[in-house]
């Protein structure tokens, strides 16, 4: 059974058709990337997995683990294991990072059947975590994101990540913004969390992010649908002709 | 002015002057008070006083043996305390070097109130009527010098249904002196007018915090004037939560170069309550800095009201003036208004204003649920952080989280209605 299938997935925003009949399917262990130019449907397609408000199908449908997501929120999907790391992740001026991150983690943990964390034991293992991140103590006092750097906020939607332990992560443009330094950071951190239990889909502009996070498949996203797949060779094809070429010949 | 029902407590205010004949004071302000404010004033126009005017109302006789209720919030504080707006010495700490506590007795009272009346706030009612019945004006006194270390904390209490009650305090802080003061008002009252002035003098430094906290069905008139020196400053934050209507008017005359003022507030609201945070800021001189940040919050069919005036005199150059205010609105009744006006006669400053009314931002919210977090708990959290953030920003530290707490309090109490 596949850990996330997209099936037939259509969806409007404003009167205009956006996702027209979008179909993935996703297996444990796999890490897939959704390449596309500006304007085909990455963003979208991202917010619709998440659940946000005024993204949801027309028609077709969405499955974790063979569960529907259509009558799910955005919470419950979280808490069931999906996770969406941002391409702009949101400031919250007041909002401390550590008590964030704990109410974000005892709600999945508490969904599992899992004991919830208390504060010490929380902000041991967060400290664990962030290190690896290379997230310094001083970040999670902070309130969340707010003047983080684009390169601090991708590390942080990472140790969320990695805090998380989803079943699926969707990687929405998670290079745009980073330098080859933070780009490698933020894809180590990455990989580290790569198992034969969960699967990852990463979105992105360009080949480069495939560089550090190697896909097992590569789907070409072009106007609302998937008009090819492959293998890691397709994210050359793409750096070296561009989409057009693709584009065209589908 | 025809006389007709809406007269009744102008009519009890001069009986209750009638007895007070010696101190003239209180015989030129009552004569003053000719009339409640009517919808067609501006700064009125947003908080009508229609309802009041129709109430069976005299100003109280204090009782000098009432028992209190309300208890000090912190360990060593020193407490002055008012009781149906008379001082109450013999319940009241004594107070450390350097500051003393006087009733003004009858030249120093019209000193006092001469103040206030060359202030803009010569129409007020509140001006009008606390001058009128006020058992007396109380003058707080820091010496030139004297940094006081202990927090200072007034409690106002006492007052009774249809009796209105009048404090009045008159606060100086001498060259270089320093002090923190929290001011609680706990009434029980119809109707409160408390009047405040307070004289900065050079490189003198206040901290104050209000919080206004009376019975649901009081209505509580707060005026305070503050004038600030050289190099002072005036940093105060308002906490309105209780009452029916509270309304808390600050104006600030900045008289002496290089001051700093700073006049945030929070207004948390309920039910049918009318909250207001009026303030008036005239930057007189040359090189001064102003700072407004206000957060409302609200539910049910509550209003809330911010209008903020800055007016920047023709020679106050360099003047830097912010005013922004918030609110949440979590109620689909609930009304908040927001009036900043500029008043700017010079061309070398800079002021800025902003004001926005809404509900909890879309993506935020979103961002937390992403994150698996509860919708509900998602709204309390923002709405928390919210009033976390504007208090970190605008309190002194050592009792941020006293005012948190504070008004955590009233926070849960709308969140539990409202999500």
């Amino acid at each position: 059974m596949s850990l996330l299938e997209i099936k037939n997935a259509k969806l409007k925003l404003d009167d205009k058709d956006i996702l027209k009949g979008l179909s993935l399917s996703v297996s444990k262990g796999e890490v897939h990337a959704i390449m596309g130019p500006n304007g085909s449907g990455k963003s979208t397609l991202s917010y619709m997995l998440a659940g946000r408000d005024g993204y949801e199908l027309e028609s077709g449908e969405v499955f974790l683990e063979g569960q529907s997501l259509s009558d799910m929120e955005a919470d419950e999907r979280a808490r069931s294991g999906l996770f969406l790391a941002f391409q702009y992740p949101v400031e919250l001026p007041g909002v401390g990072g550590m008590s964030f991150l704990r109410e974000a983690v005892n709600s999945r943990r508490k969904f599992l059947g899992e004991e919830e964390l208390d504060h010490l034991a929380f902000v041991k293992e967060a400290r664990k975590v962030a290190s690896k991140m290379f997230v310094k103590d001083e970040m999670l006092k902070r309130a969340v994101n707010v003047g983080f750097s684009g390169g601090e906020k991708k590390r942080f939607e990472i140790l969320q990540m990695a805090m998380l332990k989803p079943k699926v992560s969707i990687l929405d443009e998670t290079d745009s913004g980073l330098d080859v330094d933070a780009l490698k950071i933020v894809s180590d951190g990455v990989n580290a969390q790569r198992n034969d239990d969960n699967a990852i889909v990463v979105i992105t502009h360009y080949q480069r992010l495939l560089d550090y996070i190697v896909p097992d498949f590569v789907h070409i996203l072009s106007d609302g649908s998937i008009i090819k797949s492959g293998g890691p060779e397709l994210a050359l094809e793409v750096e070296k002709n561009g989409y057009a070429g693709l584009i065209n010949a589908a | 002015m025809l006389h007709n029902v809406r007269d009744n407590y102008i009519i009890s205010v001069k009986d209750h002057v009638s007895q007070f004949e010696e101190k003239s004071f209180r015989k030129l302000a009552s004569n003053d008070f000719k009339s409640w404010p009517s919808p067609r004033e501006e700064t009125w126009r947003l908080s009508r006083l229609g309802v009041l005017s129709r109430k069976e109302m005299t100003p109280i006789k204090p009782n000098f043996k009432k028992q209190v209720s309300s208890v000090s919030k912190f360990k060593d504080s020193k407490i002055i305390r008012f009781v149906d707006g008379a001082l109450r010495e013999d319940l009241s700490s004594k107070l450390p070097p350097g500051s003393s506590l006087n009733i003004l007795g009858e030249q120093d009272s019209l000193i006092c109130f001469h103040k206030f009346k060359d202030s803009n706030l010569k129409n007020h009612p509140s001006t009008n009527v606390s001058f009128s019945c006020t058992p007396s004006i109380v003058k707080l006194t820091i010496e030139k010098d004297v940094k006081i270390r202990d927090l200072f904390e007034i409690i106002y209490e006492g007052g009774d249904n249809n009796l209105s009650v009048h404090p009045a305090l008159y606060i100086e802080l001498k060259d270089n002196s320093s002090i923190t003061i929290i001011e609680r008002f706990n009434h029980l009252s119809s109707l409160i007018m408390p009047l405040q002035l307070v004289e900065l003098k050079k490189n003198a430094s206040m901290n104050s915090l209000k919080i206004f906290n009376d019975n649901q069905q009081s209505y509580n008139l707060s005026v305070n004037c503050t004038f600030l020196s050289e190099n002072s400053n005036y940093n105060s934050f308002s906490l309105i939560k209780g009452g029916l209507f509270t309304r808390s008017e600050t104006h600030a005359y900045l008289k002496g170069e290089n001051c700093n003022l700073n006049l945030n507030g929070v207004y948390l609201s309920s039910k049918n309550q009318h909250h207001d945070l009026t303030t008036a800021i005239y930057h007189d001189v040359p090189n001064c800095t102003s700072k407004q940040i206000v957060r409302g919050v609200l539910g049910g069919k509550a209003t809330g009201v911010f209008q903020g005036k800055v007016r920047v005199a023709p020679d106050a150059q360099k003047t830097d003036g912010q005013q922004m205010s918030r609110a949440i609105l979590l109620s689909e009744n609930a009304i908040a208004n927001a009036k900043p006006e500029l008043e700017i006669y010079a061309d070398d400053v800079i002021c800025a204003h902003g004001a926005t009314v809404g509900e909890i931002d879309d993506e935020q919210l979103f961002y937390l649920k992403s994150r698996g977090i509860s919708e509900k708990n998602a709204k309390q959290i923002l709405i928390t952080a919210f009033l976390r953030d504007i208090i970190n920003e605008s309190v002194e530290k050592s009792i941020q989280n006293f005012v948190f707490e504070e008004a955590e309090l009233a926070l849960s109490e709308i969140i539990s209605k409202e999500i």
